[in-house]
């Protein structure tokens, strides 16, 4: 990258800029978690409740971790507004199944964000990167996995299956 | 001083020294430290989406824009801001392809 600024930044500008939409995106899914958090909460669903609640901060971690490698690498990073936050859920299995796509979009954003560092020589930004890329591998796994649950144990009473899910 | 585009526009941007750079506008001409800039060109990125652009349009039809830590306000048309907008992106665009 040689750009006039070069000295003051090592990341890419408009890679820096879709890792500011990747911080909103990351907020937004905390403050998403936390409204199913609530949701299960309210319902005695104590297991989804911790669940939640343990997901709406890790996505904050995410979060944190883009907004400081902004910052530590000459750029500015933006706090995001947030906004549209569904609180309203028709039962426990859309909440999962909601946490799932939305799991997917933050997958896909980062794909987006490496697809751009890689084409800008971006080295810093996509080794930074590769750690994401496999946490959300594993984070749609473990939604796939708690959906199976939903299947196997179809017609139970919700509380008992809410017993078998995980708490984190 | 250098200045990285090579048209001349209403609103020009200047490296002065290592982390000093030079905003100078029809009226005044405003000193900016790097993360100052990265602001402006924030700002700059929002006001000129699409949709805000629309809205400036049907509205006033121009910005008032604090600049540098609020120490300064500008006033700019759109033509203005377009051409800051396009001042901005030459300057952090590579720059090879801007000194051609």
């Amino acid at each position: 990258m040689e750009t006039i600024i070069r000295k003051q930044m090592i990341i890419h500008p408009e890679v820096m800029d879709l890792l500011n939409s990747q911080i909103a995106l990351e907020m937004h899914a905390s403050a998403s978690y936390l409204a199913m958090a609530s949701w299960c909460d309210q319902r005695e669903l104590v297991n989804s409740k911790a669940f939640f609640y343990k997901q709406a901060e890790e996505e904050r971690e995410h979060a944190m971790k883009i907004f400081e490698f902004v910052n530590d690498n000459g750029g500015a990073a933006v706090s995001p507004e947030v906004h549209n936050i569904n609180n309203d859920f028709d039962d426990l299995r859309s909440v999962y199944e909601t946490s799932l796509e939305q799991e997917i979009n933050v997958t896909q954003s980062i794909f987006k964000v490496f697809k751009k560092a890689r084409k800008e020589d971006d080295f810093v930004t996509e080794i930074f990167l590769q750690w994401f890329v496999t946490e959300q591998a594993e984070e749609e796994d473990k939604f796939r996995s708690l959906i199976d649950i939903f299947d196997l144990m179809e017609g139970m009473p919700l509380k008992m299956i809410d017993e078998r899910l995980p708490k984190e | 001083m250098k200045t990285f585009n090579n048209f001349t526009n209403t609103i020009q941007l200047h490296k002065t020294t290592f982390c000093r750079y030079t905003l100078v506008a029809p009226n005044k001409e405003v000193q900016l430290n790097f993360p100052q800039l990265l602001q402006l060109r924030q700002r700059i990125n929002d006001l000129t989406q699409p949709f805000n652009l629309e809205e400036i349009i049907e509205k006033e039809n121009f910005v008032l824009l604090f600049v540098a830590d609020k120490q300064h306000l500008l006033y700019l048309d759109v033509t203005q801001l377009l051409d800051l907008k396009e001042e901005i992106i030459c300057f952090f665009s590579s720059s090879k392809l801007v000194l051609i």
